[in-house]
């Protein structure tokens, strides 16, 4: 991977709340209100992707995987840090092209967003012909005459019969509602796809239908995609490299393969362990203990440890860093320890779980 | 084993002013003592209906129409109102997929669970606390004193859950069924929440149906499973008979279709289509037309019938080694 990344995300951080309105403000300025909690969603996070590639983002809610997935598509604004597709800053590529330098649209098309629920994502009131072809018919990706047969095309692709783009989203299923959100974000010739558990909502059959479409567009298209997901299944069947975040920051990252053989962090373990999987019959479930904690009030420390089962007293009072562990990997966990020829060593016994 | 609970040929339709609409069609399972059975099924297969239907929660334009739903034996839907108050909550329990949709959201916890108690027990104020605090301790709740005065929204979702299986345990019924209690957690707490529920019910011998769209789930704590399609259940059998050598080929598309680790970044096998609507089912099997292996002996209605020790199946061509 010599080549520039497509999308490099760079110490990303959001943050919600906090000043609250000017009267909010005033009154928490002569001291007579008490400042206003702030969350933490996102804080500090940073990596690259290469063309073609996917990135799979897990976590589970609460852990801001979301928040990042709609600051990539630019629906949010960074608090700090950011983030460059193709070396280019948002605000360049909002700007229009020049007259005359063909039909290439805005480069802030590159990036398209699918989102989990195919029922409130799509206008009711437009025909899905409308849905599809608004967007490239607004920035000019094809001239009005074509657009019938360009609309037509997508649908074909995307598994949607063109004999019904006269018809209203509520007269589809889940699952090709689905498929006409995918053919929006592909009607403007996008480079990203940002998939907010894009297949969460769909039936098991139905579930397997729309990775294929997806796997099969990455293959004809050389689409990139930010997958984000708490179905760790989906994420491992799809995904080149994976994110795992917990409470707003990174807790490891890697290829998809390495990390879900060889998880490093015990979150990451935890998370893998806890997986019901087709082939683990009978299982005595061993969970880890206690609740997410709010992001609001995270734990000090590492933001793990209130319920890691190896926590330390250096765990409870120094926030661990992302650190490379191996060669592609990173992980922020005191306990990983590397040798100098950066192969990983065991860190400490695990509670697996046991069948039987 | 004693079995806790028989249906036989149990049908419920919805009466519409396009006619009766046929939702489940003779659903014949039973479950014995301490035994988990997952009722699996995709959206629309009746999986939910077939627990309601067995509660008595079916309201107009739906109702039962035929069938049995034995509990020990008694046919709960020979009996009266009454009995059936009775028997709802002794007898049979719910656990619903949205806790906070069972938990009455202006009441503390403690009233809530109060209130389930005096409905079939007569117990003074400081017995009945000393009850609810065993049942929140059993189901693994820290500071259960301090919960009780809480409110279901200053719970989390994983807590809730909690909460609402405590109160479905608190008369110790023989029969719980579960709908979907874990879809809409997260992986580490649905872990706690399988753990919890397979300990109460070897523990206590309680018989659970476990309702689930999530194959995987089923894999791991249930005994049998029940592949549910179209208002029909279409294969029965014990799990590693089912999931290792499905013979519907609905069940063993099903199978195929959840991503594993064997096959990462390869095309996934799926089921072309979609399930059909009750309006516009076909004649006879209603897989048909999404199956590869149709012939004209597909468009008579299916029986349930024996392929195997405790393993029954709907079909007019089963799976075997040799046609797979």
């Amino acid at each position: 991977m010599t080549e520039e990344p497509i999308l490099s995300v760079s110490h990303v951080s959001k943050r919600f709340g906090g000043k609250g309105d000017l009267l909010a403000q005033m009154l928490a300025a002569l001291g007579l209100a008490k400042p206003r909690p702030q969350v933490r969603a996102v804080e500090d996070v940073s990596f690259t992707l290469a063309r073609g590639e996917v990135l799979g983002v897990v976590g589970e809610s609460g852990c801001g995987k979301s928040t990042l997935g709609r600051m990539i598509a630019g629906l949010l604004e960074p608090s700090a840090g950011e983030i460059l597709i193709e070396g280019q800053a948002p605000a360049a590529r909002m700007a229009k092209p020049a007259e005359g330098q063909g039909a290439r649209a805005p480069r802030a098309l590159d990036m398209q967003m699918i989102f989990q629920d195919p029922f409130s994502s799509l206008n009711p009131r437009k025909r899905v012909s409308d849905l599809i072809g608004e967007a490239p018919r607004v920035h000019r990706i094809v001239s009005p005459e074509d657009l019938d047969r360009y609309v037509k095309d997508i649908m074909d692709r995307c598994g949607i019969d063109p004999a019904y783009r006269d018809r209203f989203a509520h007269q589809f299923s889940g699952g090709q509602r689905q498929r006409i959100g995918i053919a929006r974000a592909l009607a403007v010739k996008p480079e990203i796809l940002v998939c907010d558990e894009a297949v969460s909502a769909l039936d098991v059959s139905i579930q397997a239908q729309i990775i294929n479409l997806f796997m099969e567009l990455r293959d004809e298209l050389g689409l990139t995609y930010v997958f984000i997901s708490h179905d760790l299944g989906v994420v491992e069947h799809i995904a080149d490299r994976i994110v795992v975040m917990y409470l707003g920051r990174i807790v490891e990252s890697g290829p998809a393969e390495q990390v879900f053989d060889d998880p490093q962090h015990p979150y990451t373990r935890a998370l893998i362990d806890g997986v019901p999987k087709l082939d683990r019959r009978r299982v005595a479930y061993e969970p880890i203990k206690g609740d997410i904690p709010s992001p609001l009030d995270p734990p000090k420390g590492c933001h793990f440890h209130p319920r890691c089962p190896l926590a330390t007293d250096r765990c409870r009072s120094e926030a661990p860093v992302l650190r490379e562990i191996a060669p592609g990997r990173q992980a922020a966990c005191h306990l990983i320890t590397t040798d100098t020829d950066t192969t990983i060593k065991e860190t400490a016994e695990w509670p697996v779980t046991k069948t039987g | 084993m004693t079995t806790v609970l028989e249906l036989r040929d149990l049908k419920t339709s919805f009466f519409t002013g396009d006619g009766e609409l046929r939702a489940l069609h003779g659903i014949s399972l039973s479950v014995a003592r301490g035994e988990i059975l997952g009722l699996v099924g995709e959206s629309g297969s009746g999986k939910s209906l077939t627990g309601f239907s067995i509660n008595g929660l079916i309201s107009p334009p739906g109702r039962v129409v035929g069938g049995e739903v034995r509990v020990h034996g008694e046919d709960l839907l020979q009996v009266g109102p009454e009995e059936m108050r009775q028997a709802r909550g002794r007898k049979i329990a719910m656990i619903f997929q949205d806790p906070m949709m069972t938990l009455n959201p202006v009441l503390r916890i403690e009233t809530q669970m109060r209130d389930v108690l005096a409905a079939h027990l007569k117990l003074s104020r400081s017995e009945a606390r000393a009850r609810a605090i065993a049942a929140l301790d059993e189901v693994g709740i820290p500071s259960p004193e301090e919960r009780l005065r809480a409110y279901p929204h200053q719970l989390s979702g994983g807590m809730r859950q909690r909460v609402a299986i405590a109160i479905a345990l608190l008369h110790q019924p023989d029969m719980v069924i579960a709908d979907e209690p874990t879809t809409a957690l997260d992986v580490t707490i649905q872990g706690q929440i399988l753990s919890l529920v397979q300990r109460l019910c070897r523990e206590r011998g309680t018989a659970l149906i476990w309702i689930t769209h999530d194959l995987a789930v089923v894999a791991g704590i249930a005994d049998r499973i029940a592949v549910m399609y179209a208002g029909r259940v279409v294969e029965m059998g014990p799990v590693d008979q089912v999931l290792d050598h499905p013979a519907h080929p609905y069940t063993k598309g099903l199978i195929a279709s959840v991503p594993t680790r064997r096959m990462r970044g390869e095309k996934l096998q799926q089921i072309p289509g979609r399930m059909p609507a009750l309006t516009d089912l076909p004649e006879g099997c209603p897989f048909q037309p999404r199956c590869s292996y149709v012939t004209d002996a597909c468009r008579s209605p299916q029986e349930m019938r024996q392929i195997g020790p405790d393993h029954t199946l709907r079909c007019a061509h089963p799976l075997t080694e040799a046609t797979e």
